[in-house]
Protein backbone atom coordinates (compact mmCIF):
# COMPACT_ATOMS: atom_id res chain seq x y z
CA UNK A 1 0.00 0.00 0.00
CA UNK A 2 1.27 3.64 -0.92
CA UNK A 3 0.87 4.97 2.84
CA UNK A 4 0.07 8.91 2.38
CA UNK A 5 0.79 9.51 5.72
CA UNK A 6 4.48 7.42 5.40
CA UNK A 7 5.05 9.51 2.18
CA UNK A 8 4.37 12.60 4.03
CA UNK A 9 6.85 11.92 6.68
CA UNK A 10 9.36 11.61 3.91
CA UNK A 11 8.67 14.08 2.40
CA UNK A 12 9.01 16.48 5.64
CA UNK A 13 12.19 14.70 5.79
CA UNK A 14 13.17 15.53 3.04
CA UNK A 15 12.55 19.24 3.25
CA UNK A 16 14.96 19.14 6.46
CA UNK A 17 17.94 17.71 4.16
CA UNK A 18 17.75 13.96 4.88
CA UNK A 19 19.09 12.33 1.48
CA UNK A 20 18.14 8.97 2.95
CA UNK A 21 14.30 9.43 3.23
CA UNK A 22 14.91 10.98 -0.73
CA UNK A 23 16.79 7.37 -1.56
CA UNK A 24 13.72 5.98 0.67
CA UNK A 25 11.38 7.69 -1.47
CA UNK A 26 12.81 6.91 -4.78
CA UNK A 27 12.42 3.24 -3.66
CA UNK A 28 8.63 3.54 -2.97
CA UNK A 29 7.36 5.78 -5.25
CA UNK A 30 9.93 5.60 -8.82
CA UNK A 31 8.49 2.29 -10.27
CA UNK A 32 4.86 3.95 -10.00
CA UNK A 33 6.29 7.28 -11.82
CA UNK A 34 8.66 5.76 -14.26
CA UNK A 35 5.27 3.85 -15.34
CA UNK A 36 3.58 6.95 -15.84
CA UNK A 37 6.43 8.91 -17.40
CA UNK A 38 7.32 5.72 -20.05
CA UNK A 39 3.54 5.85 -21.55
CA UNK A 40 3.83 9.66 -21.94
CA UNK A 41 7.13 9.55 -23.22
CA UNK A 42 7.62 6.47 -25.33
CA UNK A 43 10.84 6.10 -24.44
CA UNK A 44 13.03 4.54 -22.10
CA UNK A 45 15.85 6.62 -21.73
CA UNK A 46 14.01 10.21 -21.73
CA UNK A 47 11.34 8.54 -19.31
CA UNK A 48 14.19 7.78 -16.70
CA UNK A 49 15.98 11.38 -17.42
CA UNK A 50 12.65 13.19 -16.87
CA UNK A 51 12.58 10.87 -13.49
CA UNK A 52 15.67 12.04 -12.49
CA UNK A 53 14.29 15.80 -12.94
CA UNK A 54 11.30 15.15 -10.85
CA UNK A 55 13.04 13.87 -8.64
CA UNK A 56 15.53 16.61 -7.85
CA UNK A 57 12.14 18.80 -8.60
CA UNK A 58 11.00 16.52 -5.29
CA UNK A 59 13.96 17.78 -3.02
CA UNK A 60 14.07 21.11 -4.07
CA UNK A 61 10.39 21.98 -3.38
CA UNK A 62 9.70 19.28 -0.71
CA UNK A 63 9.56 21.70 1.67
CA UNK A 64 6.82 23.44 0.07
CA UNK A 65 4.32 20.03 -0.08
CA UNK A 66 1.70 21.21 2.00
CA UNK A 67 -0.40 17.89 3.05
CA UNK A 68 -3.37 20.21 4.22
CA UNK A 69 -3.70 20.59 0.31
CA UNK A 70 -3.60 17.33 -1.11
CA UNK A 71 -1.98 14.30 -1.18
CA UNK A 72 1.65 13.10 -1.32
CA UNK A 73 1.36 10.55 -4.35
CA UNK A 74 -1.16 13.27 -6.22
CA UNK A 75 2.02 16.06 -5.93
CA UNK A 76 4.46 13.89 -7.31
CA UNK A 77 2.70 12.27 -9.99
CA UNK A 78 2.16 15.75 -10.62
CA UNK A 79 5.49 17.42 -10.63
CA UNK A 80 6.23 14.01 -13.21
CA UNK A 81 3.70 14.59 -15.39
CA UNK A 82 4.79 18.48 -15.60
CA UNK A 83 8.04 17.49 -16.41
CA UNK A 84 6.41 15.16 -19.32
CA UNK A 85 4.44 17.43 -20.70
CA UNK A 86 6.99 19.88 -20.55
CA UNK A 87 9.36 17.71 -22.70
CA UNK A 88 6.67 16.70 -24.98
CA UNK A 89 5.40 19.80 -26.04
CA UNK A 90 9.67 21.27 -26.46
CA UNK A 91 8.48 20.86 -30.26
CA UNK A 92 9.68 17.03 -30.89
CA UNK A 93 8.02 15.55 -32.97
CA UNK A 94 5.74 13.03 -31.18
CA UNK A 95 5.25 9.37 -32.60
CA UNK A 96 1.35 8.21 -33.31
CA UNK A 97 -0.39 6.15 -31.05
CA UNK A 98 -0.93 2.17 -32.44
CA UNK A 99 -4.82 1.40 -33.29
CA UNK A 100 -4.43 -0.93 -29.63
CA UNK A 101 -3.15 2.15 -27.77
CA UNK A 102 -6.30 3.72 -29.00
CA UNK A 103 -8.71 1.02 -28.05
CA UNK A 104 -7.09 0.61 -24.68
CA UNK A 105 -7.75 4.19 -24.30
CA UNK A 106 -11.31 4.21 -25.14
CA UNK A 107 -12.24 0.94 -23.13
CA UNK A 108 -10.00 1.93 -20.25
CA UNK A 109 -7.99 -1.21 -20.79
CA UNK A 110 -4.95 0.63 -18.44
CA UNK A 111 -2.35 -1.06 -18.92
CA UNK A 112 -3.15 -4.34 -21.61
CA UNK A 113 -3.87 -7.67 -19.94
CA UNK A 114 -1.01 -6.87 -17.22
CA UNK A 115 -3.11 -3.91 -15.98
CA UNK A 116 -3.65 -3.14 -12.45
CA UNK A 117 -6.84 -1.68 -12.85
CA UNK A 118 -9.10 -4.03 -11.11
CA UNK A 119 -8.29 -1.97 -7.89
CA UNK A 120 -9.11 1.33 -9.72
CA UNK A 121 -12.05 -0.24 -11.06
CA UNK A 122 -13.27 -0.97 -8.04
CA UNK A 123 -12.35 1.43 -5.73
CA UNK A 124 -12.16 4.65 -7.12
CA UNK A 125 -15.15 7.32 -8.39
CA UNK A 126 -13.22 7.78 -11.49
CA UNK A 127 -13.52 4.61 -12.89
CA UNK A 128 -16.95 4.31 -12.16
CA UNK A 129 -17.83 7.99 -13.53
CA UNK A 130 -15.29 7.07 -17.10
CA UNK A 131 -17.06 3.93 -17.29
CA UNK A 132 -20.30 6.43 -17.20
CA UNK A 133 -19.15 8.38 -20.23
CA UNK A 134 -19.67 8.43 -23.82
CA UNK A 135 -16.54 6.21 -25.61
CA UNK A 136 -15.06 9.27 -27.25
CA UNK A 137 -15.18 11.71 -24.35
CA UNK A 138 -13.75 8.41 -22.52
CA UNK A 139 -11.19 8.23 -24.82
CA UNK A 140 -10.51 11.88 -25.28
CA UNK A 141 -9.64 12.17 -21.31
CA UNK A 142 -7.61 9.13 -21.14
CA UNK A 143 -5.26 9.96 -24.41
CA UNK A 144 -5.01 13.66 -22.76
CA UNK A 145 -3.79 12.58 -19.06
CA UNK A 146 -2.20 9.37 -19.65
CA UNK A 147 -0.84 8.98 -23.37
CA UNK A 148 -0.17 13.65 -23.08
CA UNK A 149 -1.44 13.86 -26.42
CA UNK A 150 -2.60 17.26 -27.14
CA UNK A 151 -6.43 18.07 -28.60
CA UNK A 152 -5.05 18.24 -32.00
CA UNK A 153 -3.39 15.13 -32.06
CA UNK A 154 -5.91 13.28 -30.09
CA UNK A 155 -8.11 14.87 -33.79
CA UNK A 156 -5.62 13.40 -35.95
CA UNK A 157 -5.43 10.10 -33.85
CA UNK A 158 -8.93 9.40 -33.90
CA UNK A 159 -9.78 10.98 -37.40
CA UNK A 160 -12.27 13.10 -36.16
CA UNK A 161 -12.36 17.06 -36.33
CA UNK A 162 -10.76 19.01 -33.57
CA UNK A 163 -13.84 20.76 -32.72
CA UNK A 164 -15.31 17.87 -31.75
CA UNK A 165 -12.65 16.74 -29.60
CA UNK A 166 -12.73 20.16 -27.98
CA UNK A 167 -16.52 19.79 -27.05
CA UNK A 168 -15.60 16.05 -25.72
CA UNK A 169 -12.94 17.21 -23.64
CA UNK A 170 -15.34 20.29 -22.28
CA UNK A 171 -18.27 17.69 -21.54
CA UNK A 172 -16.71 15.50 -20.66
CA UNK A 173 -14.43 16.81 -17.87
CA UNK A 174 -17.85 18.46 -16.84
CA UNK A 175 -19.94 14.82 -16.24
CA UNK A 176 -16.63 13.36 -14.89
CA UNK A 177 -16.86 16.24 -11.61
CA UNK A 178 -21.01 16.04 -11.32
CA UNK A 179 -20.48 12.28 -11.59
CA UNK A 180 -17.63 12.33 -9.20
CA UNK A 181 -19.25 14.79 -6.67
CA UNK A 182 -22.47 12.94 -7.07
CA UNK B 1 -10.98 34.56 -19.07
CA UNK B 2 -13.04 35.67 -15.74
CA UNK B 3 -11.15 33.63 -13.33
CA UNK B 4 -13.83 34.15 -10.94
CA UNK B 5 -16.87 32.19 -12.57
CA UNK B 6 -16.36 28.52 -10.47
CA UNK B 7 -17.28 26.91 -13.68
CA UNK B 8 -14.77 28.27 -15.81
CA UNK B 9 -11.86 28.37 -13.13
CA UNK B 10 -12.84 24.45 -12.57
CA UNK B 11 -12.99 23.56 -16.37
CA UNK B 12 -9.24 25.59 -16.49
CA UNK B 13 -7.67 23.76 -13.85
CA UNK B 14 -8.75 20.19 -15.33
CA UNK B 15 -7.29 21.63 -18.81
CA UNK B 16 -4.19 21.66 -17.37
CA UNK B 17 -4.08 18.82 -15.05
CA UNK B 18 -4.86 17.00 -18.50
CA UNK B 19 -1.78 18.90 -19.94
CA UNK B 20 -4.05 20.37 -22.52
CA UNK B 21 -2.98 24.14 -22.05
CA UNK B 22 -0.39 24.68 -24.20
CA UNK B 23 2.04 27.56 -23.75
CA UNK B 24 1.77 30.85 -22.26
CA UNK B 25 -1.65 29.79 -21.26
CA UNK B 26 0.35 26.79 -19.78
CA UNK B 27 2.45 29.30 -17.83
CA UNK B 28 0.19 31.89 -17.05
CA UNK B 29 -2.21 29.58 -15.35
CA UNK B 30 1.32 28.14 -13.32
CA UNK B 31 1.29 32.08 -12.22
CA UNK B 32 -1.83 32.47 -10.91
CA UNK B 33 -1.98 29.38 -9.02
CA UNK B 34 0.08 31.28 -6.87
CA UNK B 35 -1.97 33.87 -5.77
CA UNK B 36 -5.65 32.74 -6.25
CA UNK B 37 -6.40 29.71 -4.31
CA UNK B 38 -9.48 28.67 -5.62
CA UNK B 39 -7.65 28.23 -8.80
CA UNK B 40 -5.03 26.13 -6.34
CA UNK B 41 -7.64 24.42 -5.01
CA UNK B 42 -9.59 23.24 -8.10
CA UNK B 43 -6.30 22.11 -9.17
CA UNK B 44 -5.10 20.20 -6.69
CA UNK B 45 -8.96 18.06 -6.89
CA UNK B 46 -8.34 17.69 -10.38
CA UNK B 47 -5.03 16.07 -9.80
CA UNK B 48 -6.45 13.64 -7.27
CA UNK B 49 -9.41 12.28 -9.23
CA UNK B 50 -7.55 12.30 -11.81
CA UNK B 51 -4.57 9.55 -10.12
CA UNK B 52 -6.28 6.31 -10.17
CA UNK B 53 -5.22 6.90 -13.84
CA UNK B 54 -1.49 6.91 -12.64
CA UNK B 55 -1.89 4.63 -9.99
CA UNK B 56 -3.54 1.40 -12.43
CA UNK B 57 -0.40 1.51 -15.00
CA UNK B 58 2.11 -1.43 -14.01
CA UNK B 59 5.02 0.05 -11.85
CA UNK B 60 8.38 -0.16 -13.81
CA UNK B 61 12.02 -0.33 -11.73
CA UNK B 62 14.67 2.35 -13.15
CA UNK B 63 17.83 0.81 -14.11
CA UNK B 64 20.28 0.38 -11.05
CA UNK B 65 22.06 3.12 -11.87
CA UNK B 66 19.05 6.09 -11.66
CA UNK B 67 19.35 6.60 -8.09
CA UNK B 68 23.05 6.96 -7.99
CA UNK B 69 22.67 9.72 -10.52
CA UNK B 70 20.24 11.40 -8.26
CA UNK B 71 22.29 11.21 -5.65
CA UNK B 72 25.27 12.64 -8.01
CA UNK B 73 23.02 15.92 -9.17
CA UNK B 74 21.67 16.70 -5.79
CA UNK B 75 25.40 17.32 -4.96
CA UNK B 76 25.24 14.75 -1.31
CA UNK B 77 28.69 12.78 -1.89
CA UNK B 78 28.37 11.72 1.66
CA UNK B 79 28.99 14.65 3.20
CA UNK B 80 25.72 14.76 4.86
CA UNK B 81 25.41 14.29 8.71
CA UNK B 82 21.87 12.54 7.89
CA UNK B 83 23.89 10.77 5.27
CA UNK B 84 25.93 9.30 7.58
CA UNK B 85 24.13 8.90 9.96
CA UNK B 86 21.59 6.53 7.31
CA UNK B 87 24.51 4.73 6.40
CA UNK B 88 25.36 3.49 10.01
CA UNK B 89 21.96 2.56 10.17
CA UNK B 90 22.28 0.85 7.13
CA UNK B 91 25.60 -0.84 8.42
CA UNK B 92 23.80 -2.11 11.53
CA UNK B 93 20.62 -3.16 9.97
CA UNK B 94 22.57 -5.72 7.54
CA UNK B 95 24.40 -6.98 10.83
CA UNK B 96 20.98 -7.10 12.45
CA UNK B 97 19.14 -8.70 9.30
CA UNK B 98 21.77 -11.60 9.11
CA UNK B 99 21.47 -12.29 12.83
CA UNK B 100 17.67 -12.23 12.12
CA UNK B 101 17.93 -14.62 9.03
CA UNK B 102 20.00 -17.17 10.59
CA UNK B 103 17.03 -17.41 13.48
CA UNK B 104 14.72 -17.37 11.08
CA UNK B 105 16.36 -20.32 9.37
CA UNK B 106 16.09 -22.30 12.57
CA UNK B 107 12.40 -21.44 12.98
CA UNK B 108 11.49 -22.02 9.77
CA UNK B 109 12.76 -25.91 10.03
CA UNK B 110 11.46 -25.77 13.67
CA UNK B 111 8.39 -24.91 12.20
CA UNK B 112 8.45 -27.74 9.28
CA UNK B 113 9.58 -30.29 11.11
CA UNK B 114 6.72 -29.80 13.72
CA UNK B 115 3.87 -29.21 10.62
CA UNK B 116 5.72 -32.28 8.71
CA UNK B 117 5.22 -34.72 12.11
CA UNK B 118 2.52 -33.41 13.93
CA UNK B 119 -0.27 -31.93 11.50
CA UNK B 120 -1.01 -31.22 7.95
CA UNK B 121 -1.40 -27.58 7.78
CA UNK B 122 -4.44 -26.26 6.11
CA UNK B 123 -4.65 -24.79 2.87
CA UNK B 124 -6.58 -21.69 1.83
CA UNK B 125 -6.73 -20.61 -1.75
CA UNK B 126 -5.11 -17.86 -2.97
CA UNK B 127 -5.69 -17.61 -6.67
CA UNK B 128 -5.91 -19.96 -9.62
CA UNK B 129 -3.82 -18.66 -12.24
CA UNK B 130 -4.73 -18.70 -16.19
CA UNK B 131 -4.17 -16.55 -18.59
CA UNK B 132 -7.58 -15.05 -20.38
CA UNK B 133 -9.95 -18.00 -20.94
CA UNK B 134 -7.08 -20.33 -20.83
CA UNK B 135 -6.66 -23.53 -19.26
CA UNK B 136 -5.36 -22.50 -15.66
CA UNK B 137 -1.59 -22.91 -15.05
CA UNK B 138 -0.81 -23.05 -11.43
CA UNK B 139 -2.96 -23.24 -8.19
CA UNK B 140 -2.10 -21.25 -5.76
CA UNK B 141 -2.81 -22.11 -1.61
CA UNK B 142 -1.51 -20.54 1.88
CA UNK B 143 -1.88 -21.08 5.39
CA UNK B 144 -4.13 -19.37 7.26
CA UNK B 145 -1.57 -17.24 8.66
CA UNK B 146 0.09 -17.14 4.97
CA UNK B 147 3.71 -18.20 6.63
CA UNK B 148 3.87 -21.03 3.79
CA UNK B 149 2.33 -20.87 0.19
CA UNK B 150 1.81 -24.13 -1.63
CA UNK B 151 2.20 -24.13 -5.59
CA UNK B 152 0.54 -26.71 -8.19
CA UNK B 153 0.99 -26.72 -11.58
CA UNK B 154 -1.88 -28.01 -12.95
CA UNK B 155 -2.06 -27.22 -16.62
CA UNK B 156 0.72 -27.89 -19.65
CA UNK B 157 3.54 -25.07 -18.70
CA UNK B 158 5.76 -24.05 -21.58
CA UNK B 159 8.91 -21.99 -20.92
CA UNK B 160 11.46 -20.19 -23.45
CA UNK B 161 15.05 -21.38 -23.00
CA UNK B 162 16.66 -19.34 -20.07
CA UNK B 163 13.38 -17.95 -18.53
CA UNK B 164 11.54 -18.37 -15.03
CA UNK B 165 8.13 -17.64 -14.10
CA UNK B 166 8.06 -15.51 -11.65
CA UNK B 167 4.56 -14.99 -8.93
CA UNK B 168 4.25 -11.62 -7.35
CA UNK B 169 2.03 -10.06 -4.61
CA UNK B 170 0.42 -6.11 -5.82
CA UNK B 171 -0.53 -4.48 -3.09
CA UNK B 172 -3.11 -2.34 -3.35
CA UNK B 173 -2.98 1.20 -3.87
CA UNK B 174 -0.45 1.15 -6.54
CA UNK B 175 2.79 0.31 -4.10
CA UNK B 176 5.56 -1.64 -6.23
CA UNK B 177 4.76 -5.36 -6.69
CA UNK B 178 6.39 -7.60 -4.14
CA UNK B 179 7.91 -11.53 -5.56
CA UNK B 180 6.80 -14.18 -3.58
CA UNK B 181 8.88 -16.69 -5.62
CA UNK B 182 9.41 -18.38 -9.16
CA UNK B 183 6.63 -20.91 -10.27
CA UNK B 184 7.25 -24.55 -10.81
CA UNK B 185 6.83 -25.67 -14.57
CA UNK B 186 5.81 -28.90 -13.15
CA UNK B 187 5.15 -30.56 -9.67
CA UNK B 188 4.15 -28.79 -6.88
CA UNK B 189 6.14 -26.48 -4.47
CA UNK B 190 5.92 -25.62 -0.98
CA UNK B 191 7.75 -22.54 0.83
CA UNK B 192 7.57 -20.16 3.59
CA UNK B 193 7.11 -16.94 2.81
CA UNK B 194 9.28 -14.29 4.58
CA UNK B 195 7.82 -11.97 7.02
CA UNK B 196 7.91 -9.27 4.17
CA UNK B 197 6.21 -11.53 1.85
CA UNK B 198 3.87 -12.05 4.44
CA UNK B 199 2.63 -8.97 5.55
CA UNK B 200 2.26 -7.83 1.27
CA UNK B 201 0.98 -10.72 0.59
CA UNK B 202 -1.97 -10.39 3.53
CA UNK B 203 -2.29 -6.91 2.13
CA UNK B 204 -2.59 -7.48 -1.69
CA UNK B 205 -5.63 -7.72 -3.69
CA UNK B 206 -3.97 -9.41 -7.07
CA UNK B 207 -1.26 -11.06 -7.65
CA UNK B 208 0.70 -11.61 -10.82
CA UNK B 209 2.94 -13.12 -12.80
CA UNK B 210 6.15 -12.08 -15.32
CA UNK B 211 8.58 -13.86 -17.27
CA UNK B 212 12.21 -13.39 -15.96
CA UNK B 213 15.15 -14.41 -16.77
CA UNK B 214 16.07 -17.67 -15.71
CA UNK B 215 16.39 -17.47 -11.56
CA UNK B 216 13.85 -14.81 -11.00
CA UNK B 217 13.94 -11.11 -11.77
CA UNK B 218 17.40 -9.40 -11.32
CA UNK B 219 15.93 -6.07 -9.95
CA UNK B 220 13.29 -6.98 -7.68
CA UNK B 221 10.67 -6.03 -9.40
CA UNK B 222 8.92 -7.39 -12.87
CA UNK B 223 10.99 -6.96 -15.72
CA UNK B 224 9.54 -9.26 -18.62
CA UNK B 225 6.26 -9.10 -19.52
CA UNK B 226 3.15 -10.10 -17.33
CA UNK B 227 1.17 -13.04 -18.33
CA UNK B 228 -1.37 -13.14 -15.48
CA UNK B 229 -2.88 -10.79 -13.30
CA UNK B 230 -5.67 -11.82 -11.28
CA UNK B 231 -7.50 -11.13 -8.11
CA UNK B 232 -6.72 -12.95 -4.57
CA UNK B 233 -9.49 -15.10 -3.34
CA UNK B 234 -10.80 -13.89 0.07
CA UNK B 235 -10.73 -14.98 3.49
CA UNK B 236 -14.79 -16.78 2.89
CA UNK B 237 -14.23 -17.87 -0.27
Amino acid sequence: MLDQSELEGLLRQCAGGDAAALQALHRRVAPQLLAVLLRLLRSRAQAEDALQDAFIRIWQEAGRFDQSRGRAMAWMVSIARNRAIDLLRAARPMLMLEEAELADAEQLRVAGPADRAEFSRTQSALWRCLEALGAQQRQCLVLAYQYGLTQQRIAASIAQPLGSVKSWVRRGLESLRRCIES
Amino acid sequence: MNYERPELLDQLAATHVLGLLRGRARVRFEHLCATRPRLLAARLSWEDRFLPLALALMPVAPSADHWPAIRRRINLAGALPSDSAARRRGFSARRWWSVAAAASVIATALLVGKLTVWSAPEWRPVAVLAQTSATPLWRVERTADSRRLVIHTVGPVQIAAARSYELWALPAGGAAPVSLGLLPVHGDIERALSAEQRSWLQKATQVAVSVEPSGGSPTGLPTGPVIIVTSIATASS
